[in-house]
């Protein structure tokens, strides 16, 4: 299977996603944009202007083998390029440091080729060694997102422009996972002057990706104070098209309030976390306000072998499900700006197409209550007091509390801190919870590895429920798969699969706001990296 | 001090370790809880792997030498944080309580001059709105009103987005712009205080107005007073040389603790202006439950508490000549 420049090709993901797609599109044509795609392309016109965008960061690092946050996957996809790309329509993947790929038909071999004109910000070229550094220095400091790369068996290098990477399984999925914004290239050269390397007992770099970076892509690090600003400046020697911005400066503003207001004034240019209340009302010439589909949601998690959760049998966990009011939730939650989800793989992806909505059944859920012959039962629901994607989770277990307590189920409502939800649900678990997840990358597999009864997957050790070889199986099917259309089939199981465990009952996949001066070109969320810089103008 | 310290880190200490919390998920997130590699790498780096009590000793022996530890959350060096955000938590809080104290001073001799009078009761309630509101509604209030509907004030933060940083020297964007020579930034710094200062001040006036009010009362009372009216001294010569020197006596220790206590509590006024100093960044320690930067701020709060607490005794002293004596 070969890849050529030029012949992109399609992933395998939902019709939903194309629908996502074209509200992605929408946004694109009501900030007037030409968004193109590929190796950089940049829409809109040149500004002497920096850009400013208002957002709440969450960098837990700069250093390109140990950042994981939103702000980081922005950081990575400006400062350092992937291999391959990802174009606006969210789904084809396309060339960027790589001008071709190939599998073989196991899945298991996967060989990229380089393009000889990409150069890290220094000048020198970028070449398979640094590929192979960057992979092995993510895998070896066991960073947050070094799972991505933990499939890697091997990485040859024949030439300088060719890797050749060998896997340790079956995996389909890797072209999406190398399309993850963490897995930029590093100039080894660079990194190993100051210190980087791929042993966490002797590298000693971190420090210095805070205030230095060593990318190829079309942005370099300028500053970095931390909670307060993330200064990015252009790469002039960039070796695609450059960027039409000078400099990029993503300020801490945490309350979507403020950043609303600045906007507003022309202070910013992108507000960037404005939820529904707050983009309510917001008007006038200057400013533009968009909402499409996101592929972040918001679930709630049952857990039958949490201390407390022994009464959650199959049909207690299915009558919960069906107690719930989705489309009342997506209004208390968010104002009806978002979508219900029928699985844990998000509205969009591989698998997803044909799942039917769920829909509130009170007579059926006590039903099944009686069947089981509880009469009330009392649910320990301690969750993190988190307000994520705009939606407040306390609000959303209020309701699913008063849902709930039509069918004769009480919750006990705790809000704690995240790192107090951790120590619990780590030790004893907890019955009813609620979480959120994000994409790391395009591909269904990792909702799959992460809420699938898969033995030991998160969910499976969270919630104590015995495993389901089945969702094992299917998943190696998946890996295994050659064409789209397959993996989708066995995707689309799984996640049948997956709402037959009745352990994860995604409550809101709320839409994104993107908030943007009317002058600002190109806005376009991307499922990988979030918001891409480089294809932002002004005009 | 230096045991008094030593007492308070060791506190801090055991009880973060009690703490039913797991620092990890900030470290690792919650999606890589169970990845054992990613799990006992983060342990082995950030030295949770060993015991309690090998992490204490640790702890102490960097101390001793300077070093806080390094932030889960910054990756950085907690000194280094404290060094670069006390100036601007700093600078808040001096202009805080300079419209609070001048402000609250103010207010207190009018109420006491004017007693239960329509300006009395006018300064006691605005005092009483400055103690009860809840910074960040009283902040959001401003910034909506006096920057998003008016324009009168700058938004949020030190500087505009776009105005360029001076180069720090002192790291209070006020003295740096003026050492530099630079009368705009100067403006736009000074400009940028008006509303958090305002906002952090007003609680100070509510406490400062009457304490001075209740003191000045009391003063009004002594014989002094009564003698220095009957001799036909004018009422402000009575108020402002005689009673108020007086009055202002435990008013100095209330600044002082006010003072320590602006340092390390001004958090919500800190978020809504987002404002990059210490108190944003206590509390982002505390809720990643990031170890070394909560024994960081907390040592840093012990010394203002001493510092202020030395100050008002020394200010006291001046002020009141007995103190001297005795």
């Amino acid at each position: 299977m070969v890849r050529v420049k030029g012949e992109p090709i399609r992933f395998a993901m939902g019709r939903r996603l194309a629908a996502v797609s074209v509200s992605g599109a929408l946004v694109l044509a009501a900030c007037g944009s030409s968004g193109t795609s590929g190796g950089g392309g940049a829409a809109g016109g040149a500004s002497d202007k920096a850009l400013v965008i208002a957002r709440g960061m969450d960098v837990n690092s700069l250093d390109p083998s140990r950042a994981y946050c939103d702000t980081c996957q922005i950081f990575m996809t400006a400062v350092y390029e992937t291999l391959i790309g990802l174009d606006s329509d969210n789904t084809t993947l396309v060339p960027r440091l790589a001008t071709k790929w190939e599998s073989n038909a196991a899945q298991t071999e996967f060989t990229f080729t380089l393009d000889p004109k990409a150069k890290f910000a220094d000048g020198t070229a970028v070449t398979s060694a640094d590929v192979k550094w960057s992979w092995e220095r993510l895998k070896g400091l066991q960073g947050a997102s070094s799972y991505l790369v933990g499939s890697i068996a091997t990485i040859d290098t024949p030439d300088v422009g060719t890797v050749k990477v060998t896997l340790s399984a079956a995996n389909s999925a890797f072209l999406a996972q190398v399309n993850a914004s963490y897995l930029g290239i590093v100039n080894s050269k660079a990194a190993t002057a100051q210190g980087a390397t791929a042993d966490p007992a002797t590298d000693k770099a971190e420090t210095w990706f805070l205030s230095n970076s060593a990318g190829s892509g079309p942005f370099a690090l300028a500053a970095y104070t931390s909670g307060s600003e993330l200064r990015l400046k252009r790469n002039d020697a960039y070796w695609g098209t450059k960027a039409n911005f000078p400099e990029v400066l993503i300020k801490e503003t945490p309350q979507a309030v403020t950043q609303r207001q600045q906007l507003e004034q022309g202070a910013v240019d992108i507000a960037m976390q404005i939820s529904n209340d707050v983009a309510a009302g917001m008007s006038g010439a200057d400013v533009k306000v968009t909402q499409v589909p996101s592929f972040n949601y918001v679930y709630l998690a049952i857990s039958p072998g949490a201390k407390g959760g022994e009464k959650l049998t199959p049909k207690v966990r299915e009558a919960i499900r069906m107690a719930l009011d989705y489309d009342g939730l997506v209004k208390a939650t968010v104002g009806g700006a978002g979508q219900s989800q029928p699985s844990p793989i998000p509205n969009g992806f591989a698998g997803t197409d044909g799942l039917a909505k769920p829909k509130q059944d009170v007579a059926a859920a006590k039903k099944l209550l009686a069947d089981e012959g509880v009469t009330s039962l009392t649910l320990d629901a301690t969750f993190p007091s988190l307000n994520v994607y705009g939606v407040d989770f306390s609000t959303a277990m209020q309701k699913v509390q008063t849902d709930l307590k039509a069918v004769g189920i009480e919750l006990q409502l705790n809000p704690v801190e995240i790192s107090v939800w951790a120590d619990k649900i780590g030790k004893d678990g907890i019955p009813v919870t609620m979480l959120y997840f994000a994409p790391d990358h395009t591909d269904s597999s990792q909702y799959v590895q992460y809420f699938g009864l898969l033995p030991a997957s998160q969910w499976q050790t969270w919630s104590k429920a015995a495993a389901v070889p089945a969702e094992t199986d299917l998943l190696n099917k998946a890996f295994a798969a050659q064409d789209a259309k397959s993996r989708g089939d066995l995707y689309n199981q799984l996640a049948k699969a997956m709402i037959a465990d009745q352990i994860i009952i995604p409550v809101v996949n709320p839409n994104l706001f993107l908030a943007a001066r009317s002058d600002v070109k190109g806005m376009h969320y991307s499922a990988c990296c979030n918001l891409d810089l480089a294809k932002l103008g002004r005009g | 001090m230096p045991p008094l310290l030593f007492g308070i880190a060791s506190i801090v200490f055991v009880v973060s370790r009690l703490t039913p919390a797991d620092p990890l998920v900030s470290i690792v997130g919650e999606r890589n809880l169970n990845n054992p590699e990613i799990v006992a790498a983060a342990k082995a780096r950030w030295g949770l792997d060993s015991s309690v009590f090998v992490q204490y000793g640790k702890y102490m022996r960097n101390l001793l030498h300077g070093d806080m530890g390094t932030s889960f959350t910054t990756r950085r060096p907690v000194v280094h944080d404290l060094w670069d955000r006390l100036p601007a938590t700093l600078e808040l809080t001096f202009a805080a309580l300079l419209i609070g104290t001048v402000a609250g001073i103010g207010l207190g001799v009018l109420a006491a001059r004017h007693r239960n009078r329509l300006i009395d009761h006018v300064a006691r309630f605005f005092a009483l709105l400055g103690s009860s509101l809840p910074a960040f509604w009283s902040g959001l209030l401003i910034l909506y009103v006096l920057y998003a509907r008016l324009g009168w004030l700058p938004g949020p933060g030190r500087l505009d987005p776009r105005a360029a940083v001076p180069e720090r020297i002192t790291g209070f964007y006020t003295v740096d712009s003026l050492l530099h020579g630079d009368f705009s930034t100067l403006r736009a710094a000074l400009m940028h205080l008006v509303a958090p200062a305002s906002v952090l001040g007003w609680g100070v006036v509510g406490i400062v107005s009457r304490l001075v009010r209740a003191s000045l009362l009391d003063e009004f009372s002594m014989e002094y007073v009564r003698v220095a009216r009957a001799m036909g001294l004018r009422e402000r010569t009575v108020v402002n040389t005689h009673a108020l020197r007086n009055a202002l006596l435990p008013t100095i220790t209330i600044v002082a603790f006010t003072f320590a206590f602006l340092l390390t509590g001004a958090v919500l006024t800190e978020t809504v202006f987002s404002w990059n100093g210490l108190g944003s960044y206590a509390v982002e320690a505390s809720r990643r439950l990031d170890y070394p930067a909560i024994i960081g701020v907390t040592i840093l709060g012990a010394v203002a508490f001493l510092v202020t607490n030395l100050i008002s005794d020394i200010a006291y002293a001046i002020a009141d000549p007995r103190i001297r004596l005795s």
